[in-house]
C-alpha cells in the first residue's frame, strides 16, 4: 500500500467541508432566485420552497457562512507563532502571499510552454494561497453587501439607498465570479488533472499522495527530510469505504456544482432581473 | 442642633452651584445642536406632513432636488432647474389615448424593475390613482421629501427618508448612459467585470495549459515500495 503524506488537521477539513457544503447551498438558492423566470430557476427554488424560501435560506445560510468565517478567524489567531512574528507569516508553511509564489507562477507558465523545469514548490502552491485568500475577498464583499440587502432598513441608516442598488450588483457579480472560478478552475485543479485524476483527495482525507508530493513540491519534502519530521507525517491509505465516502462527496459537489455552471450558462439569455 | 444642619445646606448649595456651573443637562444640549437629533424627532411623526412643512417657500414653486438634473432646461432664474412633465399634478395631462393603453406600452423600461417583475407590484401601488402625479410635483406621493412615508412604508416597515433614496427604476448598469445618471452604480459594475474577467483571463488558460503540459510531462512511475 503507497503511502501517503499528512496535509490537513481534521479541523481544516472541517472548515473546508463546512465551506462547500454552504457554498453549494447558497449558488443554488442564489441562482434559483436569479432564474426565476425561467424553469430551471423555478425548479432550483423549488428546492427550498420557492422564490421566498430560497430567499430566507440564502440569508439564513449566509449568516452561518459569516458565523463560520469569524470562527476561522478566531482559529486562525491560535495559529499563528506570536513569537516568531513576523517571520513565521512569511515561512513556506505559511499562506500569506510571498513573492517566491509569483516566481513560482512564472516559472509554471514557463514550464507550460517547455521553457523551464518545473518548480519545486514547497507546502503551498501559489494557486492554492489564491483560492485561500479569493475566500477572504469573497466573504467580505458577498457578506458586507449581502448583509446590506438582508437588513435594508437598518443598512440605510448608515448610508444613502441607492447604496442598496450598488450592493445588488456587486453582489451578483462577485457571486458569480466566485462560482465560475470554483465550478470550473477549482473543481479542475483538484479534481480532474491529469496528476490527481480521477480525484485528489487530500483536503477531505487530510493526507496526499506521497509520489504526486515528492513531483510537485520537492521543497516541502526535502525540508521535512532535514528537519527530521518526515517520518511523523507518513500516513497509511484510509479502508475502502471511507475512500468511497470521500469520493462521493467530492463527485456530488463536483456534479451539482457543473449542473449550475451549464445550467446557469445556457438560461443566460433568459434573466429578466 | 445648629451644627446637624448645615451638612444638608452644604449638600443643597453644592447642588445649586453644580448645576448653575455644569450647564444644561446634556440630552437637551444634543438636541439642540445636532440636526440628527432633530431628524430623527421629525421621523418619528406619524409620517403625515401639513401642507406648511411641505409647500414651497415663496418664489420657488418647484422643488429643486440637487443630483438629479436629467434633461433639464432653465426654468427661471431663481427656480431650480426642472424636468419636462416631472413637475405636474398630472404627469399625462392633455396626452392622446391615454386611457387605452397599459403602463408598460408606453412605459416599456420603467416596467422592468425589481418591484414589477419580483415583487409583483402593480405601478399603481406606488404611483397611485388618476391622476398620477409627476414625480418631483410638490404633492406627489413619490417625492423624496415623503416617498418613504407615504409609498415605501405601506410594505417596509420603518421606512427612513435615506432608504427611500433606493432607484427603483434602476438604469441598466452595463450601459454607458449610466455613467452619466447613476455614475456609482457603473463603475461598480464594471470594477467588478474588470476583476471577474481579469481572474477568468488569466486562470482558464493557465488551467487549460497546465492540464495540456501535465497530459504530455513523462512523470517516472514510482517503484512500489520506495521511499522518495
Ligand atoms: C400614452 C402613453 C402613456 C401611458 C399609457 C402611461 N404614460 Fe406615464 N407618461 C407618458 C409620457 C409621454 C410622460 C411624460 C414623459 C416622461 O417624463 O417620461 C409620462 C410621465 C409619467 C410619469 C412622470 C414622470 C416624471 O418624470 O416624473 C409617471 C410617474 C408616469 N408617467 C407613470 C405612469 C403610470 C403608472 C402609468 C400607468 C397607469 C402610465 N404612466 C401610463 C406616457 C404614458
Ligand atoms: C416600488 C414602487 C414603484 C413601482 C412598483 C413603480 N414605480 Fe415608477 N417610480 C417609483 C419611484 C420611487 C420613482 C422615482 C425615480 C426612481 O426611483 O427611479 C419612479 C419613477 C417613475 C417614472 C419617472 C421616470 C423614471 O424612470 O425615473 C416613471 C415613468 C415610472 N416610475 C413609471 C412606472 C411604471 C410604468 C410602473 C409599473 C410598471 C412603475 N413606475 C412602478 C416607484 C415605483
Ligand atoms: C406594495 C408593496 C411595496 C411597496 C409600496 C414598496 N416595496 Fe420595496 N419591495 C417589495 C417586495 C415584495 C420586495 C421583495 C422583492 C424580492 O423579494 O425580490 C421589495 C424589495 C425591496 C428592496 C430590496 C431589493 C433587494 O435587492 O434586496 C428595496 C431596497 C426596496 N424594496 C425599496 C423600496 C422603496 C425605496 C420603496 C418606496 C419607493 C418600496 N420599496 C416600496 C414591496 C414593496
Amino acid at each position: 500500500m503507497s503511502k501517503r503524506l499528512y496535509r490537513f488537521t481534521p479541523i481544516q477539513r472541517l472548515f473546508h467541508g463546512l465551506l462547500v457544503f454552504t457554498f453549494l447551498i447558497q449558488a443554488a438558492s442564489g441562482l434559483g432566485r436569479m432564474y426565476m423566470e425561467t424553469p430551471w430557476g423555478k425548479a432550483l427554488c423549488l428546492v427550498f420552497g420557492g422564490y421566498d424560501g430560497a430567499g430566507e435560506i440564502h440569508r439564513g445560510t449566509g449568516l452561518f457562512m459569516l458565523g463560520v468565517f469569524a470562527l476561522h478567524l478566531v482559529y486562525l489567531l491560535f495559529c499563528i507563532q506570536w513569537r516568531q512574528l513576523p517571520g513565521c507569516l512569511m515561512g513556506p508553511d505559511s499562506m500569506v502571499p510571498h513573492p517566491r509564489d509569483l516566481g513560482h507562477f512564472l516559472q509554471h507558465v514557463g514550464w507550460f510552454f517547455g521553457l523551464c523545469p518545473e518548480p519545486s514548490l514547497d507546502r503551498w502552491g501559489y494557486w492554492e494561497k489564491f483560492d485561500y485568500w479569493a475566500v477572504f475577498w469573497g466573504m467580505v464583499i458577498l457578506g458586507g453587501s449581502g448583509l446590506m440587502l438582508a437588513y435594508p432598513i437598518f443598512a440605510s441608516s448608515f448610508m444613502p439607498g441607492w447604496s442598496l442598488n450598488v450592493a445588488f450588483w456587486v453582489h451578483r457579480l462577485e457571486a458569480l465570479l466566485a462560482m465560475g472560478h470554483v465550478f470550473m478552475i477549482h473543481f479542475f485543479i483538484g479534481h480532474l488533472r491529469p496528476r490527481h485524476f480521477p480525484m485528489d483527495r487530500s483536503i477531505f482525507q487530510g493526507s496526499a499522495r506521497l509520489e504526486t508530493m515528492a513531483r510537485e513540491r520537492p521543497a516541502w519534502l526535502d525540508r521535512l527530510k532535514t528537519d527530521g519530521k518526515l517520518g511523523e507525517r507518513l500516513t497509511d491509505e484510509v479502508p475502502l469505504a471511507r475512500k468511497a465516502i470521500y469520493m462521493v462527496f467530492g463527485y456530488a459537489a463536483m456534479a451539482a456544482g457543473l449542473y449550475l455552471l451549464v445550467g446557469a450558462l445556457l438560461h443566460a439569455t433568459h434573466i429578466t432581473w | 442642633m445648629e451644627k446637624k444642619r448645615i451638612i444638608p445646606r452644604w449638600l443643597a448649595g453644592l447642588l445649586v452651584a453644580s448645576a448653575v456651573l455644569w450647564g444644561q443637562a446634556s440630552p437637551a444640549q444634543e438636541e439642540a445642536a445636532s440636526p440628527l437629533y432633530r431628524y430623527k424627532a421629525y421621523e418619528a411623526s406619524t409620517g403625515y406632513y401639513e401642507a406648511y412643512e411641505t409647500r414651497p417657500r415663496h418664489q420657488r414653486p418647484l422643488i429643486g432636488i440637487t443630483g438629479l438634473r436629467e434633461g433639464v432646461f432653465p426654468y427661471s432664474p431663481t427656480a431650480a432647474s426642472v424636468r419636462n412633465r416631472s413637475r405636474l399634478g398630472d404627469s399625462h395631462r392633455a396626452l392622446s389615448f391615454y386611457n387605452r393603453r397599459t403602463c408598460e406600452s408606453c412605459h416599456t423600461k420603467a416596467s422592468e424593475n425589481l418591484h414589477s417583475i419580483r415583487g409583483n407590484l402593480t405601478c399603481r401601488q406606488c404611483h397611485g390613482g388618476e391622476p398620477i402625479a409627476s414625480i418631483h410635483h410638490y404633492r406627489s406621493p413619490l417625492n423624496p421629501i415623503r416617498r418613504h412615508a407615504y409609498v415605501c412604508s405601506k410594505c417596509h416597515q420603518g421606512a427612513s427618508a435615506s432608504y427611500g433614496g433606493y432607484i427603483i427604476h434602476e438604469p441598466n448598469p452595463a450601459l454607458a448612459s449610466t455613467f452619466r445618471t447613476f455614475p456609482v452604480l457603473a463603475w461598480a459594475f464594471w470594477i467588478m467585470i474588470g476583476i471577474a474577467g481579469g481572474t477568468f483571463a488569466l486562470f482558464i488558460p493557465h488551467t487549460v495549459l497546465w492540464a495540456i503540459r501535465e497530459l504530455f510531462s513523462r512523470d517516472k512511475p514510482s517503484k512500489p515500495g520506495s521511499t522518495p
